[in-house]
């Protein structure tokens, strides 16, 4: 069964799929469905959802629908770069800290572990806060190059389990090349490990660019859900009741999670075959429970 | 106890790390942070305290080598400098003020999530499939996938302004004077209850599903059909076999999540106006108060790295086979 007609018969998976293909297409559509600048102010200041301005507007009077579509560009595209970035460090470290074993995995672990154990909110809002305000790309590096050792320490203990299994000393005895051995045995085992890795950081990643522009150290010129939430909390918008101005970027960001991991969700079940809980293996499970019945003697 | 000796390395050289950045990121920035805490001063500025916080920063007339011996000097005698926006208070006590409550909010959200999660991930995992697996285990995802600062925010809108069943702000009602009589710690509590729901949610979503995960393979090893075969009870089995077996990936977990617990914390204690050390690292990074925002950094490493020595220690008790082999 491939990829594809699994995750259609996935009810989960579609609907996470859905959700983040909907986001995705929405911001790229944006001059479409979404014309005029987000910044422009167009009504008065919090006024609550109407038909001109269906989210309402912002305390600047600027419109919140606006906002909410172009946002979702900035915090989409940082969110999913990053996401990818994280997980290439943290698979590719972890595999080869964990099969190499010796001084590459002393050295590599440490470095892992010191990585790990330093928050890394204190210590971005540490870089942030002696920088100034910073953009994008800076924050993406930041979180990008603090948040690595989560995958790597995950996949490298996944890595040293599966390196005593019989099928790798076979795959050693027979002659396979390191590099073999790492790629073709190792990480199709490690697949549920590494799609989980990258969902999650992805999901990291949104979370982390969003805390850190809610608490003001994004760039304010740069419409972005963590921006909207910024602005929202700064104009007082939840004491006064505007629950339209944090509604929608904090909508967006729960929706993109939400989304994203139910894809995750479908990760396990696709690669690994003991996780699964689908319609597709109900026979599977049939016999299991038939099994378990005869053994309990019930 | 060769274990705890190795790590013990590994975590010094980790907290050297710490260290560093903490010496080197002020001194590699842009601009001038030394003149920015000078103006935040204003007029408590006097030349002693301008020379004092020259030094800390690298824009006195030191060597660079002596400067990081005098930080390290510092560092062994509690001695963090001073807070530039509460000054002359220094950094230990301003952070030994707050750093109590957010002891207080983590743990009891560790501790309550931890027995939630776990309960649910073993039940939804013994019968995978069922109808409480379904409705369980998507729930899980969901709330994992909710950052701290949208839950924060909706239920402060919703609880706090909207129906008004908490406070929206302080640890304890302030016209109580702190005591340990019924009323004051009635009062703490309260106040901490938002809070905790804030930060449960995903915690409690990450210990179902790594529990639920790491308890079918375990269910599937021999020696769980080989206890079921001589005819242990399924309690016995589910808990004896499974849980115990199961718990040691939710154990790594909960020490690789501590990072994200005290990201979770420092935005609830904004949203919720909780005196922890989230609001002290935020007032400090609004008042570019550096001393105090390095001095938090070195405290969450330290506990950071206590937790993880302690997860350690645990996993050698939890798992036999680690305790030769490490």
């Amino acid at each position: 069964m491939s990829l594809v007609t699994l995750f259609l018969h996935q009810k989960k998976a579609l609907a996470g799929l859905v959700i983040v293909v909907g986001l995705c297409l929405m911001a790229l559509l944006a001059p479409i469905i979404a014309p005029g600048s987000p910044s422009a102010r167009v009504g008065r200041s919090h006024q609550p959802p109407t038909v001109e301005h269906v989210m309402g507007t912002t305390k600047m009077g600027r419109d919140v629908y606006t906002q909410f579509v172009w946002g979702a560009r900035n915090s989409l595209s940082v969110g999913f770069a990053t996401g990818v970035a994280i997980t290439v460090l943290g698979t590719v470290i972890g595999l080869v800290a964990g099969y190499a074993g010796g001084r590459t995995d002393a050295i590599l672990d440490l470095a892992t572990n010191a990585v790990l154990v330093i928050p890394n909110l204190p210590l971005l809002i540490l870089l942030a806060s002696f920088s100034g305000t910073v953009g994008p790309g800076i924050i993406m590096a930041i979180i990008a190059l603090t948040s690595w050792p989560w995958g790597a320490r995950m996949t490298r203990s996944q890595t040293l389990t599966l390196k005593e299994r019989d099928f790798i000393t076979a795959a050693r005895m027979v002659g396979e090349p390191a590099w073999r051995i790492l790629f073709v045995e190792l990480v199709p085992n490690l697949m549920p490990l590494i799609g989980i890795n990258l969902v999650g950081s992805i999901i990291y990643a949104i979370v982390a660019q969003t805390t850190l522009e809610y608490l003001g150290f994004g760039d304010p010129l740069q419409v972005s859900w963590g921006t909207m939430l910024y602005n929202a909390q700064n104009s007082s918008a939840i004491i006064l009741g505007a629950w339209w101005d944090i509604g929608a970027p904090a909508a967006g960001i729960a929706l993109t999670g939400l989304g994203l991991a139910l894809i995750n969700f479908t990760f396990d079940e696709v690669a690994n075959p003991q996780l699964r809980s689908g319609p597709a293996l109900g026979r599977w499970l049939r016999l299991t429970r038939k099994r378990n019945r005869l053994l309990e003697g019930r | 106890m060769r274990l705890s000796s190795k790590r013990l390395g590994v975590y010094g050289i980790a907290f050297a790390f710490a260290i560093v950045m903490n010496f080197t990121v002020p001194r590699l920035m842009p601009g001038s942070p030394v003149d920015a805490m000078i103006a935040q001063l204003g007029s408590r500025a006097t030349p002693a305290a301008i020379e004092a916080i020259r030094a800390r920063f690298g824009a006195g007339e030191q060597p660079l080598w002596l400067q990081f011996l005098d930080y390290l000097k510092g560092l062994a005698t509690l001695d963090l400098g001073q807070s530039v926006k509460y000054y002359p208070a220094t950094v230990v006590e301003v952070l030994g003020r707050s750093a109590l409550w957010t002891l207080f909010l983590v743990t009891t959200a560790i501790l309550f999530s931890l027995a939630i999660g776990v309960l649910l991930g073993a039940v939804s995992a013994w019968r995978r499939g069922g109808r409480f697996d379904t409705i369980v285990s998507p729930l899980s995802v969901v709330m994992i996938a909710v950052p701290p600062v949208i839950i924060a925010l909706t239920a402060l809108f919703v609880f706090g302004v909207s129906l008004r069943w908490f406070p929206v702000g302080y640890a304890y009602d302030p016209n109580l004077d702190p005591a340990l009589n019924a009323g004051f710690i009635g009062s703490v509590f309260y106040h901490a209850i938002l809070p905790v729901l804030t930060l449960s949610p995903y915690l409690i979503g990450e210990f179902q599903t790594t529990m639920r995960s790491s308890m079918i393979s375990v269910l599937g090893e021999d020696y769980v059909t080989m206890g079921r075969a001589k005819g242990l009870t399924p309690a016995a089995v589910m808990f004896g076999y499974g849980v115990r077996n199961a718990l040691l990936p939710v154990l790594t977990n909960l020490a690789l999540m501590l990072g994200a617990v005290f990201g979770g914390s420092i935005v609830t204690e904004i949203v919720f106006n909780y005196p922890g050390l989230g609001l002290t690292l935020y007032t400090a990074s609004v008042a570019r108060d550096y001393p105090v925002i390095q001095g938090q950094l070195l405290l969450m490493t330290l506990a950071t790295l206590g937790a993880n020595l302690i997860v350690d220690l645990l996993y050698a008790y939890v798992d036999p086979r680690l305790r030769e082999r490490a």
